[in-house]
């Protein structure tokens, strides 16, 4: 048998080997990509909340992609890097390297403002940009941090407009709620908003007539529901995660607690479609003032038909972490750079008013995004209709709720 | 801390092979990893004082922790007072915190499983307190100020902050090996083997047992502290949480309570085993948790002794004595 394996041979042979191995490189420098970080709680006790927000930035990244990329980058795909902070700060702290070395240029996270407050820190040492998604405690952007955008609206921003629209609501209603009730769980969420509604109220002409703070978890709720029903409060304000808030709203019901309204403050299940689909006789006509999109938009509609046809529930930790994708993105597009330092001067100077919430244009003062704003949801049916304000309103209000037939 | 066996030396010249290593990994992930798995093994070093070495198995050491922690970081956010004065006061209320639970635990004479449901309920009373006075930052925890520099003890260099690590690490072992040698260990470990004889032989147990929980509490205040001055945060659940009290003791038991390198070789080794298993499973966030578990439940069946008792069998060189690793 002759051996054909002579020098041209060879020399062929390597020569489509070297095209071949080059292809795949020339191919990926045809399609630019710039990677953007994903800093969420994926497991631990917050982990659907994170899963969701990653799944809202998964949603965001593949509709920019498809509408193509980063135009002022030649196209540029956005790419994903998702890491975990397993719901702990010195773990999401430490996550920020896994992004540094990943080489994102900024990133998105980190549902609680716990984990976002070490994140930020970290990050800020390699001049590295976090928007936060959630991030409500005010000390977030209060640090002087020039590497903290925070996209949603804090804590003092959400209880003054809720309070302001439960001012509206019960005006409108012939200030039919003198009385209210608060059940909060005792950590750093619920204690705080218990002590802001406690100065508050008052001024309103609400009296407090209850104050019934909970640990987490927290499973039988049968007394404070009695508690509750004993002190004829007009009103329940709740302050808890989703299973407490669902437990305690099914005690309620239970015990044929007679209330003129629930009004929530970012509260646990009340915007949360897997409470109105799991307990929908219970949940109708809860009301929470919370991040939400505007439904109105043609985007937040695409965004919630994809959602579905994933078989995912719509969440606004889907919605603000869809957003604020989109700030990057946009940060992005204007700066024509991963640069992480032009980054944050990029996004320092964002006006971006095209994203999915019911926010005019962004404007990041001290970190903090002036124009963003909570809005009031209300459970009707299977769905949760936006109430308020009026102009971004799916619905009206039905304030007070009308009197169950037991 | 005469090492027994040829296994022994292979598991800490591992472990210091790979501390070394961490200075030349390019990785900033290795590094950050490893500063998390030291503050946790000083967590580990305090559990085992008390339950390593005394047999006095805590499921609160959170309740140390936290106690050194918040107590630094009220000086120095409530009152202004320097990091350092925070840091020797962390220390100092960690060990008050730690007599305080084994003077009234053991006054009453609770041992065993009694002893730690005690320390458990100290740890969670600590944290609703924590949640819910306002001197303590309510649920809002406690934020430091960011000054970097070390007059603040916030050093912004990696590499320093691991080598600071490092030295605080070995100057604890250092002081639990003298424990182990010291009078005071010896009456310690008789408790733990024998209590009645160790009290029939005229040992104070009951004031050997509060001093012990006071160095413990020392150490565990000193991690609380550590922690504080590197994430400047904390609150109720990230300090006084149970996860803290599982992760101060599962790292002894892995690594080998009683001994020196146990509860820093265990810490390490599960922390890499985490880490492993997630680089691993890179796009199945919480199947690592899995894989993790797996091993811990084979390392708890067929290590009884930690990874130091296991090594002890390869290649013995003497035989076991109270020297051990």
């Amino acid at each position: 048998m002759k051996n054909t394996f002579n020098r041209r041979t060879l020399l062929q042979g390597s020569g489509a080997l070297a095209l071949g191995v080059s292809a795949p490189s020339v191919l990926r420098a045809q399609t630019p990509i710039v990677k953007v970080g994903v800093l969420e709680p994926l497991t631990g006790n917050l982990a659907y909340n994170g899963t969701q927000c990653a799944a809202g930035a998964k949603f965001a990244a593949e509709t920019i992609n498809a509408a193509g990329g980063i135009k002022s980058m030649g196209g540029a795909k956005i790419e994903l890097v998702i890491v975990d902070a397993q719901s702990r700060p010195e773990v999401a702290a430490s996550a920020v390297d896994t992004l540094v070395e990943a080489n994102v240029c900024a990133f998105t996270g980190a549902t609680a403002s716990a984990l976002g407050l070490a994140s930020s820190q970290a990050a800020a040492k390699y001049n590295l940009a976090q928007v936060f998604s959630i991030g409500t405690a005010e000390t977030v952007v209060s640090r002087g941090l020039p590497n903290v955008f925070r996209f949603t609206p804090g804590v003092n921003k959400c209880t003054s407009i809720a309070l302001e629209n439960l001012k509206l609501l019960n005006q409108g209603a012939g200030n039919v709620v003198k009385t209210a009730a608060i059940v909060h769980e005792d950590g750093p969420f619920g204690s705080n908003m218990a002590k802001i509604l406690t100065e508050e109220l008052p001024k309103q002409g609400i009296q407090i007539v209850e104050t019934i703070p909970h640990p987490t978890p927290h499973r039988d709720f049968s007394n404070i529901a009695l508690r509750v029903k004993a002190s004829k409060a007009d009103i329940l304000i709740p302050s808890n995660y989703i299973n407490e808030y669902t437990l305690m709203a099914r005690a309620l019901n239970q015990q044929r607690v007679e209330l003129k309204a629930i009004y929530s403050i970012l509260g646990g299940a009340a915007s949360n479609i897997k409470f109105v689909r799991e307990n929908n006789d219970v949940a109708q006509y809860v009301m929470d003032c919370n991040h939400w999109y505007d439904p109105t938009k043609a985007e937040s509609k695409a965004l919630a038909a994809k959602v579905a046809a994933a078989g995912l529930d719509l969440t606004y930790d889907v919605m603000v972490s869809y957003a604020t994708i989109q700030v990057i993105a946009d940060a992005l597009e204007r700066g024509a750079s991963a640069d992480r330092q032009k980054m944050i001067a990029s996004l320092a100077a964002s006006t971006f008013d095209k994203s999915i919430m019911p926010y005019g244009p962004t404007k990041f003062v001290n970190g903090d995004n002036t124009s963003a704003q909570p809005v009031n949801t209300q459970i009707r049916g299977d769905k949760i209709e936006l109430v308020f304000p009026k102009q971004y309103a799916s619905a009206e209000a039905v304030f007070p709720m009308p009197v169950k037939k037991n | 801390m005469r090492f027994q066996s040829l296994g022994q030396y292979g598991l800490v010249l591992f472990a210091l092979v790979y501390l070394a290593g961490v200075y030349f990994v390019s990785s900033p992930v290795w590094m950050g990893f490893t500063i998390n798995a030291l503050i946790v093994a000083l967590a580990a070093l305090s559990w085992n004082i008390t339950g390593g070495f005394g047999g006095l198995s805590s499921f609160g050491h959170a309740a140390l922790y936290g106690t050194g922690a918040y107590a630094s970081a009220i000086l120095q956010v409530k009152y202004g007072f320097n990091a350092w004065i925070g840091f020797g006061a962390g220390i100092a209320a960690g060990a008050a915190m730690g007599a305080l639970i084994g003077g009234l635990a053991f006054r009453y004479g609770l041992k065993g499983s009694y002893f730690a449901l005690v320390t458990l309920a100290f740890a969670e009373v600590l944290r609703i307190c924590a949640s819910s006075f306002e001197w303590t930052g309510g649920g809002s925890g406690l934020q430091l100020k960011l000054m970097p520099g070390i007059a603040q003890l916030q050093i912004v260099d990696r590499p320093w902050v691991y080598t600071g690590l490092l030295v605080v690490v070995a100057v604890v072992m250092l002081l639990t090996a003298l424990i182990q040698k010291s009078r005071f260990g010896a009456y310690l470990i008789a408790i733990r083997e024998n209590e009645d004889a160790a009290e029939a032989l005229g040992i104070n147990t009951y004031q050997i047992k509060v001093q012990a929980m006071a160095i413990s509490g020392a150490f565990g205040g000193l991690a609380g502290v550590l922690y504080l001055q590197l994430w400047l945060f904390i609150d109720s659940t990230v300090v006084y949480g149970s996860a803290v009290s599982v992760e101060a003791l599962i790292g002894p038991i892995i690594g080998g309570a009683g001994t020196v390198w146990g509860p820093l070789l265990g810490t390490l080794g599960l922390h890499l085993l985490g880490e492993g298993t997630k680089h691993l499973l890179p796009n199945s966030p919480g199947l690592n948790f899995v894989l993790y578990a797996v091993v811990l439940i084979c390392a708890l069946r067929f290590l009884p002794q930690g990874l130091v008792g296991f090594a002890a069998r390869i290649g013995v060189l003497r035989k076991k004595d109270q020297d051990d690793a």
